[in-house]
């Protein structure tokens, strides 16, 4: 390339980005999201939540009196990608406000871009705790955190006087937290931890692990898990006749294919979920039909998350009455509210208090919640009976 | 309980035995480290659960059929784009099976979509002597061994495999010998990666099925292959068997996460006390 075309360039770029954005357009929320890659799917379902958003949004008139406009891209699941993809949005394209990834490690990693330029993000699909516990101003979280996936779990089991508890996990960093707040819990609630212990990613053999867990005969076995060694867990557990009177896992047994997997296999088995249609939120109801019209499937707790989050700043930004970062700030720090999600009330450093998990039990070919008692569509059965029996 | 997990370890080791076995071929004949190995098991994997859940057939019948199908695939693999880097350094040759692998996974994840899938087949086990045998794993077993077996009677007996093994001891007497040497290398990686199917197909009836799922067992099979040494066909048999049997004794005496850090210390060993693999390197 000649020094001419290198100049020619250069001074493009100068006159591009100096260009006023134009003051009365539409507000632009720019966001990176999983579009392809491992997480594709999850991606999907929280960019739908967020376009479904904006034109709820819209159809009440925007925000300000103005429009809103959603810039998307995708950051095929890869931390590293979507740190670029944010710093794109906010000094290339100069988006006025930025929304979460999906993911905890990619929200963790776009964090430090949306701190350093003091850019609020509401990071609706970040569960983990650290993420919000390392002193940054200004992202805010949604959904439940990984420790509190097992609550339900513990708690029921403690209530019907259940002693002796396993706590199993994969090595990464959501599970482990589950499994660690479950760990907690199980202590604070008087039960006795007798066996724990973390597997590796991708592991597929646990008759090793469930010897161990035979061995010790808890009353109770949780797993911090998602779906591959949800699967394999339960079918070696079957395989080994362990036993347990309750049986949980957290990420993966809240899918379909999970029952259809295993089939009459899952009866029994306890999940948790952040989210589901069914639950008595306001507005839930038309959100899941408006969802099933508008992309012709249902929504996942990720859209429904994604959708709540985009709501959530959306309520904070006219409480404000500004798109300034601290106003907004100030806004979300204070705002206690129910959205089609739950309930949303975070402390000081955005982290999530009031959301609650629901704890499911696969009934009858179905999920039905059971936990906690208010949200409650049917009795838990209890106790689970020994593989042969069922 | 040492009984359960010693039963454990030899079913899944004869598992990482027939897949590392595809490997071992390949690095043995070629010198190609082929990273898109685990990719390759994952498309076997990929043939069952359609054949099982379109056309409804039994997954363990589908082995075969995976495995012939994966042959072609590698066979054009080779044909096109292997057969550039046989002569080349060894970093070309990663570097294309690498692209090779991302490519593969990449493709899956477009064709069939990152959603896991599963075949629910035989679930439970047989009780023998208080010693439970999970029904699915050890049919696996039986297929591995057995198709392990006609791999190694293969190289052993016949004329193709005798002119496997000639190319693998020295391409150059063996083209001098009158060997089609371009047609063994098409032969080698198309055997290698229906072993690699096999082993997929056969997963596919134990753990889920995802575009994901080859990447650890293209580093276990380079694992089993280094131990047992690299292009030692028996290497590949004892190496697998040995990573089964120490994951399993592991994960009971230590931690399930200590398993693999148990096995890669092992490999640490027995590189420093026998630097080509157990049973040494390329003999046949």
């Amino acid at each position: 390339m000649t020094r001419k075309t290198l100049g020619l360039l250069a001074l493009a770029a100068v006159v591009l980005l100096s260009l006023p954005a134009s003051a009365q357009g539409p507000i632009r929320i720019g966001a990176s999201l999983s579009l392809t890659g491992t997480y594709a799917k999850l991606g999907k379902n929280q960019h739908e939540g967020y376009q479904l958003c904006i034109k709820d949004v819209n159809a009440k008139g925007g925000l300000l009196g103005r429009k809103l406009d959603l810039v998307v891209y995708d950051d095929q699941s890869l931390p590293a990608t979507a740190v670029r993809l944010y710093e794109k949005l906010i000094t290339e394209d100069k988006v006025d406000g930025v929304m979460g990834p999906y993911s905890s490690p990619v929200s963790e990693a776009a964090a430090n871009v949306t701190e350093k330029y003091k850019k609020i993000m509401v990071a609706p699909l970040a569960a983990t705790t650290s993420i919000f516990r390392k002193g940054r101003k200004y992202i805010f979280m949604v959904i439940s955190p990984a420790e509190g996936y097992l609550e339900g779990v513990v708690d029921m089991a403690a209530k019907r006087g259940l002693k002796t508890i396993a706590v199993v996990n994969e090595d990464t960093l959501f599970s482990k937290a589950a499994a660690a707040g479950a760990v907690e819990l199980a202590k604070k609630k008087g039960m006795q931890v007798v066996f724990s212990e973390a597997y590796p990613k991708g592991n597929t053999d646990f008759s090793a692990m469930l010897t161990k867990i035979k061995a010790a005969n808890p009353d109770v076995v949780v797993a911090g898990t998602y779906f591959d060694d949800a699967v394999a867990l339960t079918r070696q557990m079957k395989e080994l006749s362990v036993n347990p009177k309750m049986y949980g896992v957290t990420v993966g047994g809240d899918l379909p294919e999970f029952y259809d997997t295993l089939k009459q296999n899952a009866e029994y088995i306890y999940g948790a979920t952040q989210w589901e249609p069914t639950l008595p939120y306001p507005g839930n109801q038309e959100f899941f039909e408006t969802y099933k019209k508008d992309f012709g499937h249902e929504p996942s707790y990720h859209s429904a998350a994604g959708y709540a989050g985009c709501i959530l700043y959306g309520e904070a930004v006219k409480r404000a009455n500004s798109l300034d970062a601290e106003k907004v700030r100030e806004q979300l720090l204070k705002l206690e509210t129910k959205t089609i999600f739950g309930d949303y009330k975070v402390d000081q450093d955005g982290f999530q208090l009031a959301h609650k998990m629901v704890t499911f039990q696969w009934q009858g070919e179905k999920k039905l919640t059971v936990w906690p008692d208010e949200l409650a569509q049917a009795k838990p059965r209890y106790p689970t009976p020994p593989w042969a029996q069922r | 309980m040492v009984g359960q997990v010693l039963i454990s370890g030899v079913l899944s080791g004869a598992l990482y035995a027939m897949v590392a076995l595809g490997l071992a071929l390949i690095y043995g004949v070629m010198r190609v480290i082929n990273i898109a190995h685990g990719p390759l098991l994952m498309l076997g994997a990929y043939t069952t659960y359609f054949l099982y859940s379109r056309a409804g057939m039994n997954p363990f019948l589908t082995v075969p059929i995976a495995m012939a199908a994966l042959f072609v695939v590698g066979v054009l693999l080779q044909r096109t784009l292997v057969f550039r880097v046989v002569d080349a350094p060894e970093l070309s040759s990663l570097l294309l099976t690498f692209g090779i692998s991302i490519a593969l996974v990449n493709l899956a994840q477009l064709a069939f979509t990152s959603d896991l899938r599963a075949v629910e087949f035989i679930t439970g086990a047989w009780v023998i002597g208080g010693l439970a045998l999970s029904k699915p794993r050890f049919i696996a077993f039986l297929f591995a061994a057995a198709v392990t077996a006609l791999a190694f009677l293969f190289l052993k007996y016949t004329r193709l495999g005798k002119a496997i093994r000639a190319t693998s001891q020295s391409r150059e007497v063996a083209l001098v010998c009158g060997i089609n040497v371009a047609r063994i290398h098409l032969l080698t990686f198309g055997l290698a990666s229906a072993l690699a199917a096999g082993g997929g197909a056969l997963l596919a009836v134990i753990v889920a099925v995802q575009p994901e799922m080859g990447g650890v067992w293209t580093f276990k099979s380079f694992l089993v292959i280094v131990l047992g040494g690299a292009g030692n066909y028996p290497g590949a048999l004892l190496g697998g068997l040995l990573l089964g049997l120490v994951e399993q004794l592991a994960s009971l005496f230590l931690t399930t996460q200590l398993s693999e850090v148990v096995a890669y210390v092992l490999l640490v060993v027995v590189l420093l006390i026998r630097p080509a693999g157990l049973l040494g390197g390329r003999q046949t």
